[in-house]
């Protein structure tokens, strides 16, 4: 399958999806116009995908700076994608990127990771 | 013949708004790229005047979700015709400081019918702790969005979660037409 991109905006993320190495990232902000229409493709590509592999090593980076609240709940549908291929037997890894200070993305992340326990999580503060 | 004295009566705006320490003032019809052309504005703004990493990321996300509630939610849409997704809505958002505060204030016109469903959500959010809103959002978060949202539901939680103080909210019947009703909110952060 083709590797997804899409170019960031003011408003919305880089999307980088590498399905040939195996390596998801997301990068920049995220407060786009209509939240559910802008992450309806990107969580259907990541489905096909993740529904084509077993046993595979997957890893996703997240650096998001900033999401508005109907891109949080995108956000937990993606996150859901990844945790049920995580239960089917692949190995999926997240690096989520925060600045230091940044409590509130923190926190989302603590959600993400009480939530969805098959994805190994691993927090990585930013110092700016 | 181009009048002085009126002009000079018309800044006096400009004065006003500096007296009550505004940062940051729109009111009109709100586009997705005014909201987004604004962010930048008040992000760097912001930045320049020496607020906090964390308390600007609050004023930034309290800004967000105030402009984009206008988007979704005023009633007054300038092209009614087109489909709703690239409509224009009224409204108008301030950001000022008082003190060691900021104070965002938002108002827009909402269906007079309308009042009671917005009041039974922002009223009990008043009375919570902040332990009790992030409780909230957590539950929210996870469960289905409500079918009269056009975001995720969680739009006032975020805004009662950034603030230091209970959201304040208002409304004012509009005397010409009594099906539309001025809705304000007020978040202090």
């Amino acid at each position: 399958m083709d590797n997804f991109y899409i170019e960031a905006t003011a408003t919305s993320p880089e999307i980088d999806f590498r399905f040939d190495q195996n390596l998801l990232s997301m990068k920049g902000e995220s407060y786009p116009e209509n939240a559910a229409a802008f992450y309806a493709p990107i969580v259907q590509q990541l489905r096909t995908y993740l529904a084509s592999k077993e046993g595979a090593a997957i890893t996703a980076n997240i650096a998001l700076a900033y999401f508005n609240s109907s891109s949080t709940k995108m956000l937990f549908s993606i996150f859901d994608a990844l945790d049920q291929a995580a239960e089917g037997g692949n190995g999926i890894e997240v690096n989520w990127y925060y600045d230091e200070e940044d409590e509130t993305i923190f926190e989302f992340g603590e959600e993400l990771k009480a939530d969805f326990t098959s994805i190994v999580f691993n927090d990585r503060p930013i110092t700016t | 013949m181009f009048n002085t004295a009126t002009a000079r009566q018309d800044c006096t705006f400009f004065d006003l708004a500096q007296q009550r320490n505004v940062i940051f003032y729109h009111m009109g019809y709100f586009s997705h790229h005014i909201i987004s052309a604004m962010a930048e504005v008040v992000k760097l703004q912001l930045e320049i005047s020496g607020v906090s990493g964390p308390t600007r990321r609050k004023l930034f996300s309290s800004f967000v979700e105030l402009s984009q509630n206008i988007i979704h939610y005023s009633s007054d849409a300038l092209n009614t015709s087109v489909s709703e997704a690239s409509g224009l809505r009224q409204g108008a958002v301030c950001i000022s400081t008082d003190g060691e505060r900021h104070l965002m204030l938002c108002a827009n016109p909402i269906a007079t019918a309308d009042i009671d469903r917005l009041r039974e959500k922002l009223e009990p959010l008043r009375n919570m702790s902040l332990d009790e809103i992030k409780q909230a959002y957590k539950v929210t978060l996870r469960s289905e969005t409500p079918e009269d949202s056009k975001g995720a539901g969680l739009g006032f939680l975020t805004m009662a979660r950034d603030a230091s103080a209970p959201l304040e909210f208002d409304f004012h019947p509009r005397a010409d037409d009594p099906d539309t009703t001025l809705f304000c909110l007020k978040a202090t952060i």
